[in-house]
């Protein structure tokens, strides 16, 4: 019966989540893929260069079935998104699912290790912070939060190169070896430009797990523990930071969208030949149905990875998911 | 010994077989407070100028005062839990004859639960809003008592039971905010007898509810005394729950103990303005009706 | 409420330096003290009293490209906030009296934004639509307007829900008297906190965008491009992003105070609205701490 009920969460949980983000992912492709008719590109001016003929341009224009109505067109394309199919690429016709691929092993790679790190440095520095409120490592914390939250994330991956890679030869600068050719290269290549990425998640993690512990700790039911009998140690692990929890996971939902973005910045610095780096190539070169390949997968795992969170937060702390 | 839960298990599980528990020895007084004083550290200013009292297995003590007057900051200085900035700065206070200035925390935190318990106003706000009714209860079971996962749950039960709710499977995977305040109120006291306390502070314990359910907690906390042999504390801005449950009671007032004696002494021949006051106040609306049952006990 | 602001410590520093970095963007260019775009065979040199900060690759004065691309930076934030405050606010206060139709759209469309990579977005968009800052920045403040959302609509909800401008009506203030004291200094407090955090966010994207060079001409000296071409030259120049670098996190850090320094004198309502509550969206906003789940089960 227990069990059926914990489902039954979990199910009602997913469905409101679904519920929000299904309009979220159709509004956001609609809106990617309303890109191609705004900016006036065209596979033509790629292919044929400037002095093409207007039949010329009609002809290849036909071939992308771009002559079709809009509505058609979108229809189609999403279509193709829910099978996985993202079209070929204007520039060269290769298959934009395949390129894709490719680099998202890298930006996965880097983000998930950013995540880690932002989680778990975040999590002690916060965790830190809360229990020793009010003392000097509570200031010396916070006042280090704030240095790292100013420090954008391509700054940070500037002065790493610089100091870890340049000077000291610790890292390597640029490149990226996959984990299959083994952990030791591939954790050194992915180090440096995940660091960079993850000083803005600790900075967040660490403020909100700190604020949502300081509040948990001023609660009642804290109180209620204490005069129960329990320890400190139960008291913290099982009360107060179930419920201090929320805020920082709801970070955690919000920063990814960033992470990701910054992904652009931090693998042109690194020289990673990953997702970030593939939009940013495809957009300078005006490859429409890459960048919004791109954008999709982006939207895609962004959409997932609050499911998740959303799934977390329902089951660390159930009374918050009520009337929200 | 019999311990408080076990007979109050019994006793609801054979309802009405035994009388109430045999009157105490000459005790040593459970809970001993010495002319307590508490001061705000911020300002240094005294805000309770001196309560003494003893409480006896079996006794009912009752602090009444309008809100300010000290009484609560007078129970959680027994506890232990005294908000930031505020201490004791003065006389003493001894649980079971030990003094608690000479408690560490470890030694607090074994005290607690096992020895002296709380309840307090605003039930729902002292339970954890993320855990099931069952895991908060059988927490302080199994931590307390070092009962397994399977005793512990029969003994939860049990205690749902004995705190008259009633329906204890279906309360046990609740979540607080599923039940209503007068459950909250009951699971509370399961929880803080839970662990065989000797003492229950009930601070405000029934402010919050309305009229009926008010006079069933009161009718509970009686019943736990009767049968265990609970030393209570009730601390209530409100004359009639005192008067009904109460040996002895102590008038409040501005951090000043203004009147302290038996309960129908204080209510029958008040001898401070302030406590007419506080009676004249309750004439209006019918004291009489709860004075019945403290009466009736003063009797017998 | 800027009286009050200017009386914390914190609040005068941190306009103290936005002040500063203001009149950089107005003055920068004048006070260059070399052409920002000539080129010398003195490439790459240290600092020395010639050249301050030392050259670039192309043996160009590095303190007045830095003068001269502070403007791009401070324009393109105030642009960015300036975006999000309009395209955010508005909505945000007309979620709460223009219907259940109007407010369910804007609430999906806030989603909508709030799940986008920004900086991927902001990219793919200015590549395609045309490489201009002001488009970039336009874009960008679009995208960052959920914030701006959330925080006027959960303040104007809080009012439109309090029980006191109800009672200030029915006792016979006009309305305009009501907007004045109560509406006004609800709302506007969470804005402005909105507002000084933005222009952080927006020196963030400035920079980032310029030092892939997406919105500017490349002779156009900014301050990510000036980071962009250090990149190349770490081993020549080490400390060369230093002073960029620094430029741009003490503005970030500078709007950041601004923003705690707001919501310190706008007082407890104003921090309680900029948690967030009441925005209804399941998710909290980016905004400073948030409070963990209601204790009570009467919420």
């Amino acid at each position: 019966m227990r069990a059926g009920r914990t489902l039954g969460r979990v199910l009602v949980t997913l469905a409101r989540s679904v519920a929000i983000f299904v309009p979220v992912f159709l509004v956001a492709t609609f809106v990617t893929f309303a890109l191609r008719s705004m900016s006036g590109l065209s596979p033509a001016r790629i292919q044929l260069g400037e002095e093409a003929t207007p039949e010329a341009i009609a002809r290849v224009e036909a071939q992308w079935g771009l002559d079709r109505p809009f509505l058609v067109q979108y229809g189609d394309w999403i279509g193709g998104v829910l099978h996985g199919q993202l079209g070929s690429s204007w520039t060269n016709g290769a298959d934009i699912s395949a390129l894709i691929g490719l680099g998202l092993g890298v930006s996965l790679s880097v983000a998930t290790f950013a995540l880690v790190i932002g989680v778990v440095v975040g999590f002690a520095l916060g965790t830190l912070a809360a229990l020793r409120r009010t003392t000097w490592v509570d200031r010396a914390v916070t006042g280090f939060v704030t240095v790292i939250s100013v420090m954008p994330a391509f700054v940070v991956g500037i002065v790493l190169v610089a100091v870890l890679a340049v000077q000291f030869r610790l890292f390597p600068s640029a490149g990226y070896v996959p984990a299959g050719q083994g952990l030791g290269p591939w954790l050194a290549h992915i180090t440096l430009p995940a660091l960079a990425l993850s000083l803005d998640v600790v900075a967040d993690v660490a403020r909100q797990l700190r604020s949502g512990l300081v509040a948990a700790y001023r609660e009642n039911y804290v109180t209620g523990a204490v005069v129960r009998g329990l320890g400190p140690r139960r008291i913290f692990f099982v009360h107060v930071l179930r419920n201090g929890l929320g805020p920082a996971l709801a970070t955690l939902g919000l920063k990814f969208p960033a992470l990701v973005g910054a992904s652009v910045v931090t693998e042109w610095i690194f020289g990673l030949q990953g997702f970030g780096r593939f939009a940013n190539d495809s957009a300078q070169a005006g490859d429409v149905p890459a960048v919004q390949g791109v954008l999709v997968v982006s939207i895609a795992l962004v959409v997932a990875f609050n499911l998740v969170v959303n799934l977390v937060l329902a089951r660390v702390t159930p009374a918050s998911q009520r009337g929200v | 010994m019999t311990t408080v839960s076990e007979k109050l298990l019994t006793r609801a599980e054979e309802s009405g077989t035994r009388g109430p528990a045999g009157p105490p020895g000459p005790a040593v007084p459970l809970l001993s407070l010495r002319d307590v004083r508490i001061a705000d550290g911020g300002d240094g200013r005294e805000i309770v100028h001196g309560v003494s009292f003893d409480l006896t297995p079996g006794k009912v003590v009752g602090i009444v005062g309008e809100s300010g007057s000290g009484k609560t900051l007078t129970c959680r200085a027994a506890l232990g839990i005294l908000p930031d900035h505020f201490a004791i700065t003065g006389g003493s206070v001894e649980i079971e004859g030990t003094d608690i200035s000479a408690l560490t925390p470890a030694r607090w935190t074994a005290l607690r639960g096992a020895t002296i318990g709380a309840v307090f106003q605003d039930p729902a706000s002292y339970l954890n809003p993320s855990l099931r009714i069952g895991r908060q209860i059988a927490e302080v079971v199994r931590v307390k008592k070092g009962l397994g996962r399977r005793a512990a749950r029969e003994r939860v039960l049990a205690l749902l039971r004995a705190v008259h709710l009633r329906d204890p499977e279906l309360v046990h995977d609740q979540y607080p905010h599923e039940l209503s305040g007068g459950m909250l109120q009951r699971v509370l006291i399961a929880a803080a007898v839970a662990a065989d306390p000797r003492i229950l502070v009930a601070d405000e314990a029934t402010t919050a509810l309305d009229v009926t359910v008010q006079a069933e907690i009161l009718d509970l906390l009686a019943d736990l005394r009767d049968r265990a042999g609970l030393a209570l504390v009730v601390v209530s801005h409100d004359l009639a729950v005192v008067a009904r449950l109460c040996d002895e009671v102590l008038v409040m007032r501005r951090g000043e103990v203004v009147e302290q004696g038996p309960t129908r002494r204080v209510l029958d021949d008040p001898r401070h303005a302030y406590t007419r006051l506080l009676i004249s106040e309750h004439e209006q609306y019918g004291l009489e009706k709860f004075l019945g049952p403290a009466a009736s006990k003063g009797e017998a | 409420m800027v009286r009050r602001v200017l009386s914390l410590t914190s609040g005068r520093i941190a306009v103290a330096i936005l002040t500063a970095v203001a009149l950089l963007a107005v003055l920068g260019p004048l006070l260059a003290p070399q052409d920002p775009l000539a080129t010398s065979d003195n490439t790459l040199a240290a600092a020395s009293g010639g050249h301050w900060l030392g050259t670039d690759y192309l043996g160009r004065d590095v303190l007045s490209r830095l003068l001269d691309g502070s403007r791009v930076s401070v324009l393109g934030a105030l642009q960015v906030a300036l975006t999000a405050l309009v395209v955010g606010a508005v909505p945000g206060i007309l979620s709460v009296y223009l219907g259940r139709v109007f407010e369910w759209i804007t609430l999906r469309l806030a989603d909508t934004l709030v799940a986008l990579p920004f900086l991927l977005f902001a990219v793919a968009v200015i590549a395609l639509l045309g490489n201009g800052l002001t488009q970039a920045m336009l874009v960008t403040g679009v995208l960052v307007s959920p914030l701006f959302y959330r925080v006027s609509r959960a303040a104007t909800l809080a009012v439109a829900r309090s029980q006191y401008v109800e009672a200030a009506l029915i006792s016979g203030a006009s309305i305009g008297w009501v907007v004045r004291r109560h509406v006004w200094a609800k709302v506007l407090p969470p804005i402005a906190v909105a507002f000084a955090q933005t222009i952080g966010t927006g020196f963030v994207i400035v920079s980032s965008l310029t030092f892939l060079g997406i919105g500017v001409q490349p002779p156009e000296p900014t301050w990510g491009g000036l980071l962009a071409s250090d990149l190349g030259y770490l081993s020549h120049r080490p400390w060369a992003p230093l002073t960029p670098a620094l430029l741009i996190m003490i503005t970030v850090w500078a709007g950041n105070l601004l923003a705690d320094a707001i919501r310190d004198v706008s007082g407890e309502a104003g921090r309680a609205l900029l948690r967030g509550r009441g925005a209804r969206t399941g998710r909290t906003d980016r905004t400073g701490p948030t409070e963990p789940a209601p204790a009570g089960g009467a919420r």
